[in-house]
């Protein structure tokens, strides 16, 4: 009798599809990019991204460990979240590695996967995985979705948790049928997470009682760590540090949050370590460490790590007090906090005479550190050291960088040899030691940072893991990533160890490849192989100056090692300085 | 060493599996596990007995679970504990005398059975329990379910070790809640 149709199925002006909501969702929550490769379960929310595209701009990788390496190399860069896409199923468990990666190193990541409809959910149907279960014990938390009404709080939740506190990846999976679904979405949404804790304000006893202790130390010693540079405590650090003299060691992942070349920089513990980092922490009186977590790579073996000192433990995370060392004082807070709050307790003092000895320390095994120098060899064969003392001489001549590196030798040299500055300008794979971050993380530093020029600096085995993002770079127009291979043929670290310690069985490390400046221009980018020593520099230049992304092919001495080297399960006092010889 | 920890758990889905996932990553030996709803709507209260010797550590890192909204190690504290057990006991009809008289003494009750078997029904301390099924394994094979132990502190209710960071919290107020040394 009417031919207008029942009122229920006219869509409300204001419903939207689930897809659409997500993508409003990322629009508000300052989402500008993300990393991803669509299918199936995805797919009507890859329909919604076209609405969305002068907004949200969308990378297409090659390979999802990829985009996810590239999301948490655009978190590291900026602070701010990543975002990475993937389909059900294999597309979500290509993700794992990244999600892995972003929970050790603490990177605020947000992965969004698709997920099957709810209606065959539990049946294995085509490309189903339980991705929230295989995720579980590697974010901070994470959500399946399967009705489009619960987007908009889940969306605010999963940013605000990875972004707040310790940050760390959170994963959404959410079913195609909740993305299809329309609804008038509710952004009035408040946050309401009441088991999650993050500390407010500082404990001011616990402050006193630092203070106390670092007045009264004659041989104190900070350890700086990534929580400084995370809570953006860099200009606090330094205060600290200048008004008491105290000397400061930056770990792995706090390079950069104190400058290497300030008179009370002595560098990098641990491992690979220089022997005067690694003494003056066996000796300090009162360590301070912030926003750093006692790795093992850092303590050695744990029980013999800093005998004689009484340890003040800043950290967010109150589960990373007392795990690895004894802890005298806490201080559960964020360092900026606690850094400033420290500055108000603590008088100038200085530790003029402590700083010397672990100068004249320095003194005296640097001229006999051939880790520092460039280590002997035939005239003409190209050294790592020799890649990195161009790169070091060009990076800091130019400024404008940041360096992503890989997990191997190459990443020790780098953190070694290369005089860092400011923070967020070196960006690695710490805690999971993820080879193949590097190339993906630097193409999404480069998208964060279009006007800086992002070397990534990676070995020829980690490399071969992500290169087929070389197309995306060059597909999406990225002209700023420069890459720099240091390529010695083998998978190096591994073979290091077996020279050292397992009499030369090179088991399974000797590794070939192509032509990388071949594959180079084979994907539209400029290749570059450099085997003499006069051409590094030259080569760095013509990388940099060349408009348009680069792969530079270093081929160097196939053996050249890693020193000084703490070896696995002992204390960081007895260090390895080269093949035989010990510290 | 064996400890009894009590937790308010948001009842959210996984909630239990990412507490009892967290235990197995750290390679843990769980005893049991009871949950059930809380006086408080849309919470859960557990007991998880487990054996461990850093629950100290374990707390913290149970804590940073999101669906966590508190968790008490009542070990070394006042606090009572129940489990309950049913135990399937073979009956013949000259041994149903004997039993039914093991198990008033047990303040047990017979709560079903058949012509071959009957079912008791304790409620004690897990060790009481234990003494129960031995002695009816003395009448033949039996078959036993425990529900695991439900902990519960003596004290004021609302007791919280674990709340979010008190503005002026001391020294001593944080050495006892991080067990620090």
């Amino acid at each position: 009798m009417t031919d207008t149709a029942p009122a229920s199925r006219i869509p409300h002006p204001a419903s939207r599809t689930g897809a659409q909501v997500m993508c409003e969702a990322l629009v508000r929550e300052d989402v500008e990019v993300m990393f991803g490769i669509p299918g199936g379960a995805i797919m009507p929310f890859y329909h919604a991204m076209w609405e969305y595209r002068d907004r949200l701009r969308h990378v297409l990788c090659r390979h999802e460990q990829g985009a996810g390496h590239a999301a948490e190399g655009y978190a590291r860069s900026t602070g701010k979240p990543g975002v990475c896409i993937a389909t059900s199923g294999p597309g979500a468990t290509n993700l794992v590695t990244p999600i892995a990666n972003a929970w050790m190193d603490s990177t605020p990541l947000v992965a969004i996967t698709g997920q099957v409809s709810s209606a065959v959910l539990g049946k294995d149907a085509f490309q189903e995985t339980d991705i929230t279960g295989i995720t579980l014990p590697i974010t901070k938390h994470n959500y399946r979705c399967t009705r489009a009404e619960d987007l908009p709080s889940i969306f605010r939740e999963a940013f605000h948790i990875a972004r707040t506190g310790r940050p760390g990846p959170v994963l959404i999976d959410v079913t195609k049928d909740a993305q299809q679904a329309r609804v008038v979405p509710n952004w009035d949404v408040r946050i309401h997470v009441p088991g999650f804790r993050a500390p407010r304000g500082v404990d001011p006893c616990a402050v006193r009682e630092a203070a106390r202790l670092l007045a009264g130390a004659s041989k104190p010693l900070i350890l700086a760590g990534q929580g400084v540079i995370i809570s953006g405590a860099v200009a606090e650090l330094r205060q600290l540090a200048e008004r008491t003299g105290i000397p400061v060691v930056t770990t792995l992942h706090g390079i950069g949050a104190f400058p290497e070349d300030h008179p009370l920089s002595i560098g990098m513990p641990g491992m690979h370590g220089w022997v005067h980092v690694n003494r003056a922490i066996q000796e300090c009186d009162v360590l301070l460490s912030i926003g750093a977590r006692f790795d093992d790579r850092v303590t050695g073996k744990a029980s013999t790590f800093a005998p004689r000192a009484r340890v003040i433990h800043v950290d967010i995370d109150p589960s990373e007090i007392g795990k690895n060392v004894k802890v005298a004082v806490a201080i559960i807070a964020d360092a900026r906090c606690a850094l400033s709050a420290l500055l108000d307790e603590t008088p100038p003092r200085d530790a003029a005479i402590w700083l010397r000895t672990i100068r004249e320390t320095q003194a005296t095994h640097q001229h006999r550190q051939p880790y520092l120098r460039r280590p002997e060899a035939t005239e003409d064969e190209l050294m790592p050291h020799d890649v990195y003392a161009a790169l070091d001489a060009e990076l800091n001549a130019r400024g404008g960088y940041r360096v992503v590196t890989d997990v191997g030798q190459h990443q020790m040299w780098a953190a070694q040899l290369i005089e860092w500055r400011r923070p967020r300008t070196h960006i690695t794979s710490g805690g999971a030691g993820t080879m193949g971050f590097a190339v993906p993380a630097a193409m999404g530093a480069a998208i964060a940072h279009s006007d800086e020029t992002i070397w990534a600096i990676v070995g020829d085995g980690g490399f071969q893991m992500t290169n087929q993002e070389l197309a995306t770079i060059h597909q999406e127009g990225i002209r700023n990533v420069k890459i720099a291979i240091v390529n010695n043929g083998y998978l190096g670290m591994v073979r290091q160890w077996q020279q050292l310690f397992e009499g030369r069985r090179y088991s399974g490390t000797p590794l070939s490849g192509p032509s990388f400046a071949s594959l180079a221009g084979a994907y539209g980018l400029r290749g570059f192989t450099i085997d003499r020593i006069e051409d590094a520099r030259e080569a760095i230049r013509a990388a940099w100056d060349h408009d348009g992304s680069a792969v530079l092919d270093f081929r160097v001495e196939r053996e050249a090692n890693v020193f000084p080297l703490v070896p696995p399960g002992s204390s960081i006092g007895e260090m390895i300085t080269r093949e035989g010889a010990h510290a | 060493m064996r400890h009894t920890l009590i937790a308010l758990v948001e009842d959210r889905p996984g909630a239990l599996n990412r507490v009892l996932g967290l235990l197995r990553g750290r390679g843990l030996g769980v005893y049991s596990v009871a949950i059930g709803d809380s006086e408080k709507p849309g919470v859960k209260r557990t007991t998880v007995l487990v054996d461990t010797d850093v629950a100290e550590q374990m707390i913290k890192q149970l804590n940073r679970l999101i669906e966590v909204l508190e968790v008490i190690d009542v070990t070394h504290a006042q606090y009572v504990v129940r489990e309950t057990a049913l135990v399937k006991i073979n009956a013949p009809e000259p041994l149903r005398e004997e039993i039914r008289a093991v198990a008033e003494g047990f303040g047990a009750r017979i709560i079903g059975g058949c012509t071959q078997t009957v079912v008791v029904e304790m409620t004690d301390t897990p060790d009481r329990l234990g003494e129960l099924i031995e002695r009816a394994k003395s009448f033949g094979p039996c078959e036993t379910m425990r529900s695991g132990s439900l902990a519960m502190a003596l004290g004021a209710p609302a007791q919280r070790t674990n709340a979010t960071v008190p503005e002026e919290a001391s020294a001593a107020w944080w050495a006892q809640a991080d067990g620090v040394s």
